[in-house]
């Protein structure tokens, strides 16, 4: 029984934040916001690739690092925390996707995703105002040795600079996810605008002709005795849990970010001859928030575990931490905005920084609603089947 | 990270196991019989039953073995909890001196007041209450006006307390009076001990929102209590007092108990008719009910992160305030629901034709009240966290 980090987690937190800390300014973010988007160096993202961080959870020998789910959500975290850009989260989810499909995906591909040299990213989201995989209506059909992708994705998290595309899509047998170079005839890719700076796209895909094998995993049917490898809608699935339970990470660090820098400021702010923070209508809106964030971080060890052991409440779970973490974010970010008062309402201060993070991250793998009704959905199967 | 317990704790729990089954057919709740039956009748079985665990070796699991207690592992305490919970045997009838006053004495009482009192509290012979708040001292509780005066070798008690549960049944009462009225308030606090039977003392039983009587005011006039029965050092009673009142508790305990609460709401939200169909057709109490279990499973792995932090001997420090405001609001959030469920049927009192499970939620929902204020309140909660947690300063300057 030991519910909290390792030891080593913990050490890999602390160099993560002083990391951040030493090499990144927020002032590029708020730079961003008028000249969007806000991308990570090359540099900065060469230096993140050699600390090992984009292939955390990817297998040792398949040229990552081998660390848990709650690995990292770790260093998701303090990069939410110190608001850099979405994009290490977002290659680090792919990489585990391609290193979760089985051989035919592990080599020069994962291995440059890992070192830094090549980018795959996920594209699942699509327009029709639905989250997640169950939401997916670009298809992959079969066209004799072929492998024909026709759809149209938004909100693909950066998706500049990446060589590969890890589009979802419908198979007879479910979703899946089909590896398709972004420099594919058919392929379309124009950058959208998010509210925090960050790098999203849309990606139209024309009748894109790929090999047969494109597709990570296997999409025949179960009961047909493939050993193609893993079950390709199965890993689409977990692909969308893990970057779900990642963005909930990158929630937490907004959130106690927030909290931090508004506790710091209801120390030192005093106004009628004494701090802010002494009085409860400030301190108890924070203490509010420590509770929420509290709660964001027990469900999110617990998601990390259950995704790690392969439990069957993961993805409730995983649904779970991302309800707590959209709460979290935004009360510690209103509460950011309105307790700093005036100087909380400027472009200067990072105040909103966090809170366009916290709002964008929201509305990234699911809001509050979807997740409850996937909790839902899920409980009632359970208890059909009991 | 590892949620398991121990191969050897898994043994305990199924040993645990096995005796409840063989022994839960005692465990209908004695006091809830109530209610113009045998009043007498149902304390002796509520006392019968404390002993009959603690024989069993199920009772005082963190005391020492010397005086009635098991020295059990801290998981093994939290299997316990669970189990009990499980089984949903009733609760212990002498809770407040196994939970507050045992604590206080293993720690802060003399030897002879641990071997008098403390395996009287594990075998329930005798029943404790808290004599802490008064009409003047509630959440500001070292602003106590209750007088202990020394004369000779005793102590001369005059003073009201309130809010006291159990009084009227308590054999025991340990309590917090003014030693010496000249100093700064928490420093003239002493913490005594005082036999219930002792003349000058009256007990008037109050009447909560809900209905039921679970609180007394107790009345102090001119009662001496023998100099033998302090706690601690002359005028240091409200650090011992402090002390306990902080008491950490993963708050496991509390887990199952909701989720059986959840899971029944579930069912009759699933069963009671709603126009065509049935409550839970309704998309956003679906989403109500998803979101209640999130509550619940906070707690859980919140509960598991506390004890973890017991385990590896770290204090949780003011960690046990998060996850009683967390479970306060949870079960209000759960009990409002449950009235919602009900619709046109939540008006409905506990003996009305059409009545939904006999009243039990309304039932569920004064009590589900009373937990952000009893034990300290939420708002005391929130300045827990505020000063301890965070580090912001002070609100209350005294």
């Amino acid at each position: 029984m030991d519910f909290e980090l390792s030891d080593e987690q913990v050490a890999l937190r602390d160099a993560a934040r002083d990391y951040f800390a030493n090499r990144w300014s927020r002032d590029h973010v708020r730079d961003a916001l008028d000249r969007p988007p806000v991308v990570v160096p090359d540099e900065l993202w060469q230096e993140v690739a050699e600390l090992g961080w984009v292939g955390i959870a990817v297998a040792v020998e398949a040229g990552g690092s081998g660390g848990d789910v709650a690995t990292a959500a770790v260093i998701a975290e303090e990069a939410g925390r110190a608001l850099f850009p979405s994009a290490l989260a977002s290659v680090l989810t792919a990489a585990v996707a391609l290193d979760r499909a089985g051989d035919r995906w592990r080599g020069a591909l994962l291995e440059g995703v890992c070192a830094g040299t090549r980018r795959a990213v996920c594209a699942f989201e699509e327009p029709g105002g639905a989250w997640g995989p169950d939401a997916v209506r670009t298809t992959a059909v079969r066209d004799g040795d072929r492998l024909v992708v026709s759809g149209s994705k938004i909100l693909v998290a950066d998706v500049e600079g990446t060589d590969t595309l890890l589009v979802a899509a419908r198979t007879p047998t479910g979703v899946a996810l089909v590896a398709v170079p972004a420099d594919a005839p058919g392929v379309t890719i124009t950058p959208m605008i998010r509210i925090d700076g960050g790098q999203i796209g849309e990606v139209v895909l024309d009748a894109v002709q790929l090999p047969a094998d494109a597709l990570l995993g296997s999409d025949a049917p179960a009961d047909a005795g493939d050993d193609a490898g893993a079950d390709a809608d199965a890993l689409a699935r977990s692909t969308y849990d893990l970057g779900t339970l990642l963005g909930a990470a990158d929630l937490l660090g907004v959130a106690e970010a927030a909290l931090a820098v508004t506790t710091a400021f209801a120390n030192d702010r005093v106004q009628f001859g004494r701090p802010i923070g002494s009085f409860q209508a400030v301190s108890h809106r924070l203490a509010d928030v420590l509770v929420d964030v509290e709660i964001t971080r027990s469900l999110l060890y617990a998601a990390c575990l259950a995704m790690d052991e392969g439990r069957p409440d993961a993805a409730e779970l995983v649904s779970a931490v991302k309800v707590a973490a959209n709460e979290a974010a935004v009360r510690a970010t209103e509460a950011a905005v309105q307790l700093h008062g005036g100087i909380g309402f400027t472009w200067e201060l990072d105040v909103h920084l966090y809170l366009r993070r916290a709002r964008a991250g929201v509305a990234t793998f699911g809001d509050g609603a979807h997740h409850l009704d996937r909790i839902f959905a899920q409980h009632t199967q359970a208890r059909a089947a009991t | 990270m590892d949620l398991h317990f121990s191969a050897e704790d898994e043994q305990y729990r199924l040993r645990l196991r096995e005796w409840l089954e063989a022994h839960t057919g005692r465990a209908k709740n004695p006091l809830a019989a109530g209610g113009g039956g045998d009043i007498m009748g149902a304390l002796q079985g509520a006392r019968d039953w404390q002993r009959t665990l603690w024989e069993a070796g199920y009772v005082g699991l963190a005391w020492p073995k010397e005086y009635g207690g098991q020295e059990a592992t801290l998981t093994q305490q939290v299997i316990v909890n669970q189990e009990l919970a499980r089984y949903s045997t009733p609760p212990l009838i002498n809770t407040i001196g196994l939970t507050i006053l045992g604590p206080t004495l293993v720690v802060n009482g003399t030897d002879d007041q641990r071997r008098r009192f403390l395996p009287k509290i594990l075998s329930a012979e005798e029943l404790w209450c808290q004599g802490f708040s008064e009409p003047e001292a509630g959440s500001d509780l070292a602003s106590l006006r209750t007088r202990a005066e020394i004369d000779g070798d005793e102590f001369v008690v005059t003073g009201q307390k309130v809010w006291t549960s159990l009084a009227p049944i308590a054999d025991w009462c340990f309590l917090l009076a003014r030693t010496d009225p000249n100093a700064p308030k928490r420093e003239g606090i002493s913490y005594l001990l005082c036999n219930m039977r002792t003349p000058g003392i009256k007990v008037n039983a109050l009447r909560n929102a809900a209905g039921g009587i679970h609180f007394s005011e107790v009345f102090f006039d001119e009662v001496r209590i023998p100099r033998d029965q302090l706690v601690g050092e002359l005028h240091g009673g409200w650090q011992i007092a402090r002390t306990t009142l902080e008491h950490e508790r993963s708050g496991l305990s509390n887990v199952l108990s909701l989720e059986q609460t959840l899971k029944r709401l579930w069912a009759t939200a699933s069963s009671l008719q709603q126009g065509t169909g049935v409550a839970l057709d309704d998309p956003s109490l679906r989403r109500e009910f998803a979101r209640a279990w999130v509550d619940i499973e906070a707690l859980r792995y919140l509960g598991f992160r506390t004890l973890s932090a017991q385990i590896a001997g770290r204090t949780p420090g003011a960690g046990a305030s998060v996850g009683k405001l967390h479970a306060s609001q949870l079960r209000q959030r759960l009990a409002d629901l449950a009235l919602r469920t009900e619709g046109p049927l939540a008006q409905l009192a506990k003996r009305s034709p059409h009545v939904v499970d006999r009243g039990r939620w309304v039932a569920a929902y004064f009590d589900a009240l009373g937990h952000s204020i009893g034990g300290g309140t939420a708002e005391i909660q929130r300045n827990t966290i505020a000063e301890r947690v965070l580090g912001l300063p002070r609100s209350v300057v005294d």
